[in-house]
């Protein structure tokens, strides 16, 4: 019955004109930087970080959420019609959307996807309604041991599950936990590496370190791409699916959802890989594979079911044990701590407006985008049309002027410039930012949770196994690196890369139908995180 | 620009004339000229917080009083020296101002360089005083403060002491006992009250010293947190537990943080008086101390000189703490 009264409570919050005017701005925006290559849903939620300062804390969550969400389905728009990723989750649907649309039937593509993530994210969201309570009642036993199993399973799935380079997203993963250690040290209080600068003594901050290397690398380098988007001509036609083309995908947003729900749970998880572990189960369930690629109306549906899912349970880790399990929601994290709220497991007790009024705006959300992206697709793509210099141009100054406003502290804007510069830099040579920040704000965590477990154990090791939750956790993390070093072989297979020209290979009818999706491919094509920016196919 | 560029002139003419000449004209001036300009209200901590709440309750009723707008800057970081170092930079004309949180304030001096020291300060007032304890989960085997200690002096491994932080009073003032007492307990630092809640309500840690502040307080009063001793020196008239001085700790009585409004040293007697009149004001009204939680505004005000004695004695208390 607790529950019960907790979605009432939550509709009551959702329902407040305030929170519906900013659930709806969250979701149209996230929409249309769904659409707009280039400016991911991390990059955004970076970008407009200090802007929620301002409102009441559950706002602010609810806006930032409907941006994610949000984003999911507007990058569907333009995989579909163009093959051009809006952002990373829906790389995969450009493989059989877009073959969809070609055969004229980009409508439906469109269609099933928006009720499949309709669908998918109801699904989570009772998910996270039934699980995240009792969750968090068992996260309050959590000690400082279990925090620290956490947060390394945490930093060791964001760079396995990620699907660039493990060497490269380990080597970002290092760099972050130094940067971590800047600042006073957790239990002495000693100043490490701050130089005397007094600014440095809460180490770097993290709006700004995010705000730098998403917001402003994504900026620099989407000034050096000179690509234009061809305009859209044709139009869509007949967008509500056939009864066939939903008695085929029933199964695949069925399973998308269970599958993306879980996956969005697990830390390093979210966005890419639900989409690509649900393309890669569909593939192996079907009678005949080779469909796939050649405008399976499954290959969308099951994908886009899927990473709307898990954008959605991800939510569970960061609110009920205050880990955020992938970079949007860490930027969340970050939004909180901003406004003096640090997400654990009393979040829900102490502060149930924030947990229940999110989970009601969610539901209320789906609705809206169901609402705004079937009749509306047209118009978002005509957003393609927007020149990037343009939208530079106020990206940057909305940055320099919001992360100013978060401590006051001209520092800042130079922490944000000199990582935009860093982050410009990764971008250009394939290293992502993201296991960088996850594992930046993972790592104080980590630190602070390791040196407490030892003074708790006087100095023994012991404490991180002898406690059954944390000595599982080791255990599983064992046995992920044991099972992938034995499959990465296969792992590469499925989750390889996507190569432009190999899609476009599949306009010819071929048996191997493994081609479509192979290990090599543009770097940066799909980051765990977000910038599909150099993944525009066929344009270089 | 320049009015207050005159006035600071002025202001300077008038403390010079009143240091020469002992209490003339000027000084009964300078009141009725201050203040001049809006009033920047400086504080340490982030937007929401306890210490950002009682400033914006204080500046809405600065302004009733001393007739000029009141801004409230967050200015977050290295335990407030981020804000001090604003507020010393400042020109020390009464029209900037900040809160401080004791003894964070002085800590943070005694064991870094974080360029400031109390000497930089004119003590203005005390607006609340947020009292420290020590508590246990509801189901600890520790029945009294007495159990706890011996429990610790049996087993110098066994207790565990959760603190807000690893630099504020409660860390501080944990070391204390053992280097008084000759009690060993453990000190692990968490980021804050909540996180302490958290770790003492899962059994991960023996005991908290934390403070007894509003979010704690519920936990307290539905009974899942037991208070062994509480650190005034005075019994709190809302909680049923003795203090560390009842109990046989006298020199336990620097836990307790207090919030106050300082401004930079130099900052002329006149203005300090009148910012002085405004925050004694400010406690007897009911409004002001019904935004500051009455439980923790002093029952007595506490002026510039008793803050400016709370800086030179927290001093004085923790410097050899933190020596070794």
């Amino acid at each position: 019955m607790d529950s019960w009264n907790g979605i009432l409570q939550g509709f009551s919050v959702a329902l407040d004109p305030t929170n519906l005017l900013y659930v709806f701005l969250g979701v149209l925006i996230g929409t249309v930087i769904g659409v707009l290559p280039g400016l991911g849903p991390t990059a955004t939620i970076a970008l407009l970080l200090p802007i929620t300062y301002t409102v009441e804390p559950v706002t602010a969550v609810i806006l930032l959420a409907g941006i994610y969400y949000g984003s999911m389905y507007g990058g569907t728009i333009t995989s579909v019609l163009l093959r051009l990723p809006g952002e990373a989750a829906s790389v995969v649907t450009t493989f059989d959307g877009y073959q969809m649309a070609k055969q004229g039937r980009a409508g439906p593509a469109l269609g099933i996807a928006a009720v499949g993530s309709f669908i998918g994210g109801t699904v989570s969201v009772v998910g996270m309604v039934l699980l995240a309570p009792p969750l968090a009642d068992l996260a309050v036993s959590f000690g400082p041991p279990e925090y620290v199993a956490l947060t390394v399973l945490g930093i060791l799935l964001v760079t396995y599950l990620g699907t660039g380079s493990v060497l490269k997203s380990l080597s970002m993963a290092a760099v972050g936990l130094l940067l971590a250690t800047i600042g006073l040290d957790p239990i002495t209080g000693t100043a490490r590496f701050t130089f005397g600068e007094v600014s440095l003594f809460n180490g770097l901050d993290f709006v700004a370190v995010a705000m730098g290397l998403f917001g402003v690398g994504e900026i620099l380098h989407s000034l050096e791409r000179t690509e234009k988007v061809q305009a859209v001509t044709s139009k869509i036609k007949g967008i509500w699916p056939t009864r066939k083309d939903f008695r085929d995908s029933a199964g695949a947003i069925g399973r998308g959802s269970v599958l993306g729900f879980a996956i969005g749970v697990l830390p390093g998880g979210g966005g890419v890989v639900s989409s690509l572990a649900s393309y890669a189960m569909e593939k192996r369930r079907a009678k005949d594979p080779s469909r796939f690629g050649k405008g399976a109306i499954e290959g969308v549906a099951g994908p886009e079911t899927a990473n709307n899912a898990s954008s959605t349970s991800a939510f569970i880790p960061l609110l009920t044990l205050g880990i955020p399990p992938n970079v949007v929601l860490a930027l969340i994290f970050g939004a909180l701590l901003v406004q003096d709220i640090t997400p654990g497991p009393q979040l829900i007790e102490q502060q149930p407006e924030i947990f229940w009024g999110v989970i009601a705006s969610m539901v209320i959300g789906n609705l809206m985008l169901l609402a705004l992206n079937i009749p509306l697709v047209g118009v978002f793509v005509q957003m393609l049309r927007v020149r990037a210099g343009i939208l530079a141009a106020f990206a940057l100054l909305v940055t320099m002027a919001g992360v100013f406003s978060v401590n006051n502290n001209v520092f800042d804007m130079w922490v944000v410039l000199g990582f935009g510069v860093i982050g410009w830099l990764m971008k250009k040579t394939g290293f992502e930012p993201g296991p960088l920040v996850l594992a930046f704000v993972l790592g104080s965590i980590l630190e602070r949770a390791f040196r407490q477990s030892m003074l708790i154990s006087g100095g023994s090791f012991d404490i991180f196994v002898t406690r059954p939750i944390s000595g599982g956790m080791f255990a599983f993390m064992a046995l992920i690196i044991i099972v992938s070093a034995i499959t990465s072989r296969r792992r590469k297979a499925v989750f390889g890369r996507v190569d432009p020209a190999d899609v476009d290979e599949t306009d010819e009818p071929g048996p191997d139908a493994d081609r479509q999706v192979t290990a090599e491919g543009s770097p940066g094509a799909d980051s765990t995180t977000d910038t599909p920016s150099s993944t525009t196919p066929g344009e270089r | 620009m320049t009015a207050r560029r005159t006035l600071a002139v002025l202001l300077l003419a008038g403390t010079a004339l009143t240091g020469c000449g002992g209490g003339g004209g000027g000084s009964a001036e300078a009141p009725e000229e201050y203040p001049t300009d809006d009033i920047e209200l400086l504080v340490p901590y982030t937007a929401g917080g306890p210490t950002d709440i009682a400033a914006r309750a204080l500046a809405a009723h600065m302004e009733g009083e001393l007739g000029q707008t009141v801004v409230v800057t967050n200015a977050p970081g290295a335990s407030g020296a981020t804000a001090y170092q604003q507020l010393i930079a400042a020109d020390a004309d009464g029209h900037t101002l900040s809160m401080t949180a004791l003894p964070t304030a002085v800590l943070n001096y005694l064991s870094n360089e974080v360029g400031y020291t109390r000497e930089d300060f004119a003590p203005v007032g005390v607006v609340t005083q947020v009292p420290s304890g020590i508590v246990v989960p509801a189901d600890s085997p520790y029945e009294s403060l007495e159990d706890l200690f011996d429990a610790a002096r049996a087993d110098p491994q066994a207790v565990t002491v959760g603190t807000p932080g690893a630099t504020n009073t409660h860390a501080a003032e944990t070391r204390r006992i053992t280097q008084l007492y000759d009690v060993p307990l453990t000190v692990v630092p968490f980021n804050g009250n909540a996180e302490v809640q958290t770790a003492l309500l899962g059994g991960n840690v023996t005991a908290g010293f934390a403070n007894l502040s509003q979010d704690i307080l519920p936990a307290i009063e539905s009974g899942d947190l037991r208070v062994l001793a509480v650190g005034s020196p005075e019994p709190l008239p809302y909680l049923d537990a003795p203090t560390f001085v009842e109990l046989g700790y006298p020199e336990l009585v620097q836990s307790t943080t207090t919030f106050g409004v300082i401004a930079p040293a130099g900052t002329p007697e006149e203005v300090v008086q009148t910012l002085e009149d405004t925050l004694r004001s400010a406690a007897e009204e009911p409004g002001v101390v019904g935004a500051l939680d009455e439980r923790y505004v002093p029952a007595e005000f506490i002026g510039a000189d008793g803050l400016g004695e709370l800086f030179a004695e927290t001093e004085e208390t923790f410097r050899d703490v933190l020596a070794d």
